[in-house]
């Protein structure tokens, strides 16, 4: 059974510390986290300026985000190759094929769930967190931040969703990355090529690493979203 | 002329509704007004649009005998005048950080804020609950320590949105023994009320509010 024996290869690879693939274990947590801890903040910001503010095209903004929630990530990935490559606008940059690149598109994945997380989380925020803080004489910052607090655990849900998507994202991560080994090889690409090269020992040891990952942050997601409804 | 609060022809409308109509609103000094009337009457909107929360038109708002405007609010009429939300929110953190919470947002330093938070929890008899966490307070506890809240910042007017309404007996006795504290420091109070919890306050003046519009009571 070819299945047994590449699972049994596969374990193997996992337990013996193959520098390779831990390689493209780091490569990938590196990339990805680096790229939440960009977004992030700003998204944060982004989002509970949605929530709270009454501007001219908000509705459409609002539509806006969560229609990129569904867009395919082989499109960001597109979109960003034509930016970033030598003849596009952002070309003298460098930056195709690089870390940098993968960086900015799961940056740019991650944003609209974080938007429109964080976006709802403070839409569903209780009124009076906001209007107790304003009363009491806090500034802009201070209130946002305690509505934040109050809400902060529909924010690390987004966090954790962010992470999810981007963490097993192949499309754009391919096309700006390249798959180059021990640079912009991550684990999705990295399974998508070994896969294809009909080598499934380590596209199978990564899948589980992948999904043990994958698994955690969900684990963690469902703790966040419990732990909120509790404190209602 | 000891008014603490003037304003005339206050307004607020949302589409065709008018919400709030008040031809004149005088508040003295030291006084407290209790504001009653049926649900939907305008006595909410009315202390929020004092306390910055809802907007609303005046034609001539004067408080401690200064020309404010209500809307845009001024951030510094927060520190002077207090609101308390019918039932008041605590932020989950401790009773604590949220006694000093208005005082730390207004510039207060840590050590005044800590020895005045103090002060008002001693002044609230809250202290057997400082190490409960805010959620898991009762109705009545809740309320008081939003009132210890507010005293902490010293305000000269407090607006109470329904502060006895849905507590029990001892929650209700507790919470109208702060406001007569309250009351006898001096500070002027305009106390939002539905039924006639808070007649045994001696000394007040009855207003009424009918579909947004104020009238003194006798």
């Amino acid at each position: 059974m070819q299945l047994i024996e590449t699972t049994q290869e596969a374990l193997r690879l996992l337990f013996v510390g193959d520098s390779e693939l831990w390689q493209i274990v780091w490569i990938s947590l590196k990339i990805s986290i680096g790229a939440l801890l960009l977004v992030t903040p700003l998204a944060i910001v982004a989002g509970y300026l949605l929530a709270t503010q009454r501007f001219p095209g908000r509705r459409i903004l609002v539509v806006v985000v969560q229609a990129l929630f569904a867009f395919p990530t082989v499109v960001v990935g597109l979109l960003l190759y034509m930016l970033l490559s030598r003849h596009g606008p952002l070309g003298s940059l460098q930056l195709l094929f690089t870390q940098t690149a993968m960086v900015i598109g799961q940056m740019l994945i991650a944003a609209p769930i974080l938007i429109a997380f964080t976006l709802s989380a403070v839409q569903g925020a209780d009124a009076r967190v906001r209007e107790t803080a304003i009363v009491l004489g806090a500034g802009r910052v201070r209130t946002a931040l305690s509505v934040l607090r109050e809400v902060r655990f529909g924010v690390m849900a987004a966090v954790f969703n962010g992470f999810g998507r981007v963490i097993s994202e192949v499309g754009c991560a391919l096309m700006v990355g390249g798959n180059i080994a021990g640079m912009t090889r991550n684990m999705p690409t990295a399974i998508a090529l070994e896969t294809t090269k009909g080598e499934f020992a380590q596209g199978v040891a990564l899948g589980i690493v992948l999904m043990t990952l994958a698994l955690s942050v969900n684990f963690a997601m469902s703790w966040a979203q419990g732990a909120g409804d509790q404190r209602r | 002329m000891s008014h603490l609060l003037s304003c005339h022809s206050l307004k607020r409308q949302q589409g065709d509704r008018v919400l709030l109509s008040v031809d004149q609103l005088v508040l003295e000094l030291g006084q407290t007004y209790l504001l009653t009337g049926a649900n939907g009457a305008g006595k909410t909107t009315l202390l929020r649009a004092l306390a910055g929360l809802d907007s609303a038109r005046c034609a001539n708002f004067e408080f401690e005998g200064v020309q404010r405007s209500l809307s845009p609010y001024p951030r510094k009429l927060h520190r002077r005048i207090g609101f308390v939300h019918h039932h008041p929110i605590l932020f989950s953190t401790s009773v604590v950080a949220n006694i000093t919470f208005g005082l730390h947002a207004t510039g207060a330093s840590r050590p005044e804020a800590a020895q005045r938070a103090d002060a008002a929890i001693t002044w609230a008899g809250i202290r057997p609950l400082v190490d409960t966490p805010p959620q898991a307070l009762s109705a009545g506890e809740k309320q008081r320590v939003a009132l210890a809240r507010v005293h902490a910042m010293d305000p000269v007017l407090y607006l109470l949105d329904e502060p006895t309404a849905n507590l029990d007996e001892n929650g209700r006795d507790l919470v109208t023994r702060l406001i007569d504290a309250i009351s006898k420091e001096g500070r002027t109070l305009l106390i939002a009320c539905h039924d006639r919890e808070l007649l045994n306050l001696s000394g007040v003046t009855r207003l009424n509010m009918t579909a947004g519009r104020l009238e003194v009571a006798s």
